[in-house]
This record gives structure tokens, C-alpha cells and sequence, in this order.
């Protein structure tokens, strides 16, 4: 078995390792199996990059590029490195607990559809492949670190609020405005760079079919989510929402966009986005 | 030998503040030399805080048979402090060797304190050292019982949860005031009214960074005066909602009998603030803010009796911490058990023959390695040459701490320095250790010819 098969069980088994790992480690305040826990995530984390960098290697037609096993591939990768940035920039170690799960499950899923043989249609390609599918996952993968921000800040919230007392495992975890601040920093980037990604799809289908909405349940669904995006984005920052309000939003718009990911383009059978054959 | 070790002293539990105020050693000069002078001990330190007094001694073995050495320091304490011995005796405790050992461990990890976990005891427990030390009644044995105590205090506090979290009132508001807002530094408190908590816990806000402490009395003087002392600025109590649309931490405790700050009030400051969030600390009783402010979204309210509920559970939480840290001082304590025996001259002596093979040994590898394929015969020269050398060496050092034993009785400060200077008990060496003493223009790195890569000996000569 070369490196190429094994590859992908190498890096679900780290990327669970290092999960459950930390998990230990909060619940047990041990430092060492934390650190432990990330060093086996960052070599998964390797791994999984040069798994991406032999999927690009061996595209000899930009089809193999937006077969589904790339894509989330990279959509979990790109969770990873929207962790890394938040971890930089806020030292905000605490959401690898979010980003882990999040890029485990997004490349298993993408192993799970290896059996698949996508077949994007042709037009998919170049500067479009950039500007559609890199701005739209790059806004996804931040919406999945708002949604475990979100999720923390509603737990440690309700703590808070009301007087039941904080564990260990809640004194481990940052402020409530640490994580309001990813929520808005995944707002202020992340809309810009969704609305660019559909945007970008809608012009490429006026190029290739002549047509702007083809009323796909994909792009009905999109529009849906950029219409709530749009909301979350003014509410934040014209009517300056915080907290609460913007947390349970985003998790919503993130579980939409999961239901969108997976559901119709595994399940519909209509859609010209879609990972059937 | 380490029966040797006695340790006497009082504190909260074993005497009444009565007792511990008149034999506090606090105010007493020289102390441990004057204690020095009239007993057989050879090393003494005494620590004396307002909770307790303990006593350290290390008994000359050779002189002390016929004394008991625990009546003696006690009847020389009760002299130093003008008390009647028998009172002293009544309310002090004894430990000698291990225990003792166990007990200044507990005592440096405040797992003895009053409020157990609370850093200030070490810093006291450091400084009666460093006294010891400048007076020159802490020697080889004292010395390392210290330094060991100081680092299990460390290991307790890293290793266990039993200082992580507060236990008075005014810690645990500042403690929630960070886990709502992060660092707190940048951020605006007012202080409405006037009392010791609240004082206290607007104290420990600018501590932790607050930029700004706004105080507010109905009697504007009193604001005027709080915030002389506080650094603060004084706020009409009339405009006391105005203001509260830029500050962040409110803390209030007013004798007033209805709620001054109500939830309607704080709706429109939201509004102002843009959703920012409020941390309302409400300390008076009757209740200053009204409950409902706890309703609204990014407002948090915690009055008197949430706090007390907060403290209770972090107290308990601590007594399960101890657990685990008494293991940790049992563990530390029988480690230095294994070194008071490592003292003797015998040990002394196999360790360093063993540590002197053992250097013999990897060099002769190293050596062969480089030869290549020789023969047996020069192969066993070779062995004999290398421990010959390492033998010889050591010959006059292992002669020197023998004469000392029998000249002396016994050699601990010899042995120990040997210990050290061979680091036959393997400890890691800090860096930073004696800094104090250093002085910072001699800060090149330790290196010596021994130390260095053989390889980079034989580059040098071959350019010669």
C-alpha cells in the first residue's frame, strides 16, 4: 500500500487522535496532553496539506479540481487555517476543539465521496475556480469557526447569567468577548467575501449559459443564506448587535450552509452543482 | 541523619491570636544567632508571620545527645519573647525529621494557610530564608530543604487547581468581570456608594488594569475624598445613569432602601453603548439594582449573595485540590529523604567512582569507534588507561572527605559540595539560579575546554 491509500486513514486517525486528545487535556488541565494533542493535529495537518498538493499534482484537467473529494479536502483545510489566523491573531487556542471536529468531518466526507466520480461541468475552471469556490470557502470555513464561537459564548453566556458556578472546563475557556469578536470579524470578512463568491458564480453563468439563475436549489438556498448573511451583517454593524443575537445567528447561517454543502449536493438530483455522476 | 531535623512552631489552629501576638518573633533581632549560640544546633531559620511562627533547626548530631533539642529552642523563645514557657509549650506542635520535612512543604505550598492556596506565605517563607542565609544560620541542610520547598510549592500551584480560583468576595467579581470581558485593561468601572467591599473590589479592578474608576456618592464630598485616595474621578450622583453609558464595571453598595438603578434605565444606556456589555456588581443589601437587569441581553448582574455562592464552591473546590497536592508533597518529601541519606560519606563515595566509570566508559566508546577495528590487547590497554585516570583523580578528593569525616564527625558540607560540583543527584540546573549574586558583566556562557566537540579540537590543530 503506498503512500497515496494510506494517506487519508493517516489523517482522520490524527486529526481524531488530536481531538479527543485535547479534549482530555481540558478536562483534565494536563498541558502536556494538549500540547501532544496539537503537535498530532499539526502533523495531520500536514499530511492533509500534502495530500491537497498531490491532488493538485495529479490534476492533469481542472475536472479533478471540483471533484468533491477536493473540495472538501480543501474546505477543511481552510477551517484549519481560519483557526491558525484566530489563534494568532487573538490567541485564541481554545476553538482548535471546533476546528478539528469541523476539518475532520469535512475530509472524511471527502474521502466518502472518492467512490463518486465528479463531473463539474467544464466551465468551472481558472479564475472562476478562485474567485467562486475560494471566496465561498474561505467565507464557509470562517462561519464554522463563528458557529463554535457561537456555541462556546452561548455556553459560557448561560453560565454566567445564570449563577450556576464555573467548572474547570468553563475557567479554561476565554471571555465571552473574545468569542463575540471572532463573530464579528467572520461577519466583516466573511460577507464581503460570500457575496463576492456568489457574485462571482451568478456572472460566470451569465458568460457561459446566458443566464444568471437557473433557479438551481442551490442558488435559491445561496441567496437564501446571503439574504440572512446580508441581516447578520447590518444588525452587527449599523444597529450594533452583540452577544447573544449575532452567536445563535451564526451558528444558523453555519448549519444552513452545511445543509446546503452536503444535502443538495449529494441528495438533489436537479442541481448542476452537484457531486453525482 | 535526618533525625536531626526539628521543626517547632504555633499557628492559627494551636494558638489564639493572644498567644501568637506574644511570641510572634516579628520585631526580634538576630534571633536565629542568638538561638545558635545557646543550643547545639548547627543551622536555624525562624519564620514569623501575624498566622504563625515555625522554627527550623538542624541539631549537631555530634553534640546534642544528652540535650533535647526541642525544649531547648522552645525555652530560648519563651526567654526572647518574655513568656511563660509553659504557655508556649501548651500551644506549640514539634516535628522532627520527615515529618518536619512534610510539614515546611505544606506550610511553603499554603496547603497550612488559613485560607489554603493564598500565595503570600511563600513570599513570607522566602524572605525569613533569605535572612537566614545573610545571617549565616542556613547551611547545606536548610539550604536545600528551602529550595526544595520553594519548587513543590511551585509544582502545587502549576499542577493543581488549588489556587485558581478566588476566595473573597472581591476576587471573585473581578475574577467574573475578566471572563466576561478578557483583559480588562481599556476598561471603565464606577464605584456608586461607599463601603469596605466595594472599595476593595474597585481596588483589585485598578489592579488588574482598569483605565478608568469613576466614584459616585450622594454626598459629593465623600466621592471627592474616595476618589483623592482611589485616583478616581467624582460623578454627581444625579448624573450617575448619564454616565453609565461609557463604563463598563458598576459596583454598588449605597444604603439606599429601593433600587437606584433600574432595568428600564439600563435599556436606553444599551442603546448608547451599542449592546456593549455591563457587569453590574451589587454589594448592598437591600439590593441597589433592580433583579430584572439581568434579563437584558449582554448585562450581567451578580449581587452579595451569588458572589458568597461563587466563593463557597471555589473553597471547595480547593479542598479537593489539596488532595492532590499532599501527594505531591509526600512524593517531594520522601525524594528528599533519598538525599539526606545520600549525605553520608559511603553513597558519596559509589556514586562518584559509578559516575566517574560511567564517563570512562563513553569516551573509551567514543575513542573506539573512531579507531576502528583494534585489537584485544590494545583494546584492554586502552580500558585499563581510562580507568586508571578516572580512579587516580578522584583518589585525592575521596581521601579528602574521608580525613574530614573522621576529623570533624561528619563532613555534609564537603559531601554536599562534592554532590554538587559532580551533580550526582542529577538535578537540572537553572539558569537563572543566584542571578542575585551575579554580577551582570560576567554573563559569557559556560564553556570549557571538556565541554567542547572533539571534532572542533582537531580542526584547530590541523590548521596549526
Amino acid at each position: 500500500m503506498g503512500l497515496p491509500d494510506i494517506l487519508p486513514i493517516l489523517v482522520i486517525g490524527l486529526y481524531f487522535l488530536g481531538t479527543g486528545l485535547y479534549v482530555l487535556g481540558s478536562a483534565l488541565r494536563g498541558e502536556r496532553l494538549k500540547a501532544a494533542a496539537l503537535v498530532l493535529a499539526g502533523v495531520g495537518f500536514a499530511l492533509h496539506f500534502l495530500d491537497l498538493v498531490q491532488q493538485l499534482a495529479a490534476a492533469d484537467s481542472h475536472g479533478a479540481l471540483t471533484s468533491g473529494r477536493f473540495l472538501f479536502c480543501l474546505l477543511g483545510f481552510g477551517i484549519l487555517i481560519i483557526f491558525l489566523l484566530l489563534w494568532w491573531r487573538l490567541r485564541l487556542r481554545f476553538l482548535v476543539v471546533v476546528a478539528l471536529p469541523l476539518a475532520l468531518v469535512f475530509y472524511a466526507t471527502a474521502n466518502a465521496t472518492t467512490g463518486i466520480k465528479a463531473s463539474l461541468p467544464p466551465m468551472l475552471s481558472g479564475l472562476f475556480f478562485l474567485l467562486h469556490i475560494g471566496t465561498l470557502f474561505a467565507s464557509m470555513a470562517m462561519l464554522g469557526m463563528a458557529f463554535g464561537a457561537g456555541l462556546a459564548f452561548l455556553h459560557l453566556e448561560k453560565r454566567i447569567k445564570t449563577k450556576t458556578g464555573l467548572k474547570t472546563f468553563q475557567k479554561d475557556m476565554p471571555s465571552l468577548d473574545t468569542f463575540d469578536k471572532v463573530n464579528h470579524w467572520v461577519i466583516v470578512i466573511g460577507f464581503p467575501l460570500y457575496t463576492i463568491g456568489l457574485a462571482s458564480g451568478f456572472v460566470w453563468a451569465w458568460l457561459a449559459s446566458k443566464r444568471v439563475f437557473s433557479f438551481d436549489p442551490k442558488e435559491i438556498l445561496a441567496l437564501v443564506m446571503l439574504g440572512l448573511y446580508a441581516y447578520l451583517f447590518h444588525q452587527r454593524l449599523a444597529y450594533g448587535w452583540r452577544g447573544r443575537k449575532p452567536a445563535v445567528m451564526a451558528i444558523g447561517v453555519f448549519l444552513l450552509t452545511v445543509l446546503s454543502m452536503l444535502g443538495i449536493n449529494f441528495l438533489v438530483p436537479t442541481t448542476f452543482h452537484g457531486f453525482k455522476p | 541523619m535526618d533525625k536531626n531535623i526539628f521543626l517547632v512552631g504555633l499557628n492559627h489552629r494551636s494558638a489564639g491570636v493572644d498567644v501568637r501576638e506574644k511570641f510572634a518573633l516579628t520585631n526580634v533581632a538576630d534571633f536565629e544567632k542568638s538561638l545558635l549560640a545557646a543550643c547545639p544546633l548547627r543551622e536555624v531559620m525562624a519564620l514569623s508571620t501575624c498566622n504563625r511562627v515555625e522554627i527550623l533547626v538542624v541539631a549537631d548530631g555530634s553534640r546534642c545527645e544528652e540535650q533535647d533539642i526541642v525544649e531547648a529552642v522552645l525555652g530560648h523563645w519563651a526567654e526572647t519573647c518574655n513568656g511563660p514557657l509553659d504557655m508556649l509549650a501548651a500551644h506549640t506542635y514539634r516535628h522532627q525529621g520527615m515529618d518536619a520535612v512534610s510539614h515546611l512543604f505544606c506550610v511553603a505550598a499554603s496547603l497550612d494557610s488559613m485560607i489554603m492556596g493564598e500565595p503570600q506565605i511563600l513570599g513570607q517563607l522566602k524572605s525569613s530564608y533569605r535572612k537566614a542565609v545573610e545571617t549565616g544560620t542556613a547551611r547545606v541542610i536548610i539550604n536545600r530543604l528551602l529550595h526544595k520547598s520553594f519548587s513543590v510549592a511551585k509544582r502545587v500551584r502549576t499542577e493543581t487547581a488549588i489556587a485558581s480560583s478566588a476566595v473573597s468576595i472581591s476576587y471573585a467579581a473581578v475574577e467574573l468581570a475578566k471572563k466576561i470581558f478578557g483583559e480588562l485593561t481599556g476598561k471603565t468601572a464606577m464605584l456608586v456608594g461607599a463601603g469596605e467591599m466595594a472599595e476593595l473590589a474597585a481596588m483589585h479592578l485598578l489592579a488588574s488594569g482598569i483605565e478608568k474608576l469613576y466614584i459616585c456618592n450622594r454626598t459629593y464630598g465623600r466621592a471627592q475624598e474616595l476618589a483623592k485616595t482611589m485616583h478616581g474621578e467624582p460623578v454627581f450622583f444625579e448624573d450617575m445613569v448619564a454616565r453609565l453609558a461609557g463604563v463598563d464595571i458598576i459596583i454598588s453598595s449605597t444604603g439606599s432602601p429601593t433600587a437606584i438603578i433600574r432595568a428600564k434605565d439600563i435599556r436606553e444606556v444599551l442603546k448608547k453603548r451599542r449592546n456593549r456589555a455591563m457587569f453590574f456588581i451589587d454589594i448592598a443589601v437591600p439590593r441597589d439594582i433592580d433583579p430584572d437587569v439581568n434579563g437584558l441581553d449582554n448585562v450581567y448582574l451578580y449581587d452579595i449573595d451569588d458572589l458568597k455562592e461563587v466563593v463557597e464552591e471555589n473553597m471547595s473546590a480547593r479542598q479537593g485540590e489539596a488532595v492532590k497536592a499532599r501527594a505531591i508533597v509526600d512524593l517531594e518529601t520522601e525524594a528528599f529523604g533519598t538525599w539526606m541519606k545520600s549525605l553520608a560519606l559511603q553513597p558519596t563515595i559509589t556514586d562518584l567512582l559509578s559516575r566517574a566509570e560511567d564517563v570512562a566508559q563513553r569516551e573509551l566508546a567514543k575513542t573506539m569507534k573512531r579507531l576502528g577495528p583494534v585489537d584485544d590487547d590494545t583494546r584492554q590497554a586502552l580500558e585499563v588507561l581510562v580507568n586508571s585516570v578516572s580512579r587516580k583523580l578522584l583518589h585525592e578528593p575521596i581521601c579528602f572527605l574521608k580525613r574530614r569525616t573522621r576529623e570533624e564527625g561528619s563532613s555534609d558540607r564537603f559531601i554536599d559540595v562534592t554532590r554538587r560540583m559532580f551533580n550526582l543527584d542529577s538535578d537540572p540546573v537553572n539558569p537563572d539560579a543566584h542571578l542575585d549574586r551575579r554580577s551582570g558583566e560576567d554573563d559569557d556562557p559556560l564553556d570549557c575546554e571538556c565541554c567542547r566537540e572533539p571534532e572542533a579540537d582537531q580542526n584547530e590543530s590541523g590548521k596549526q
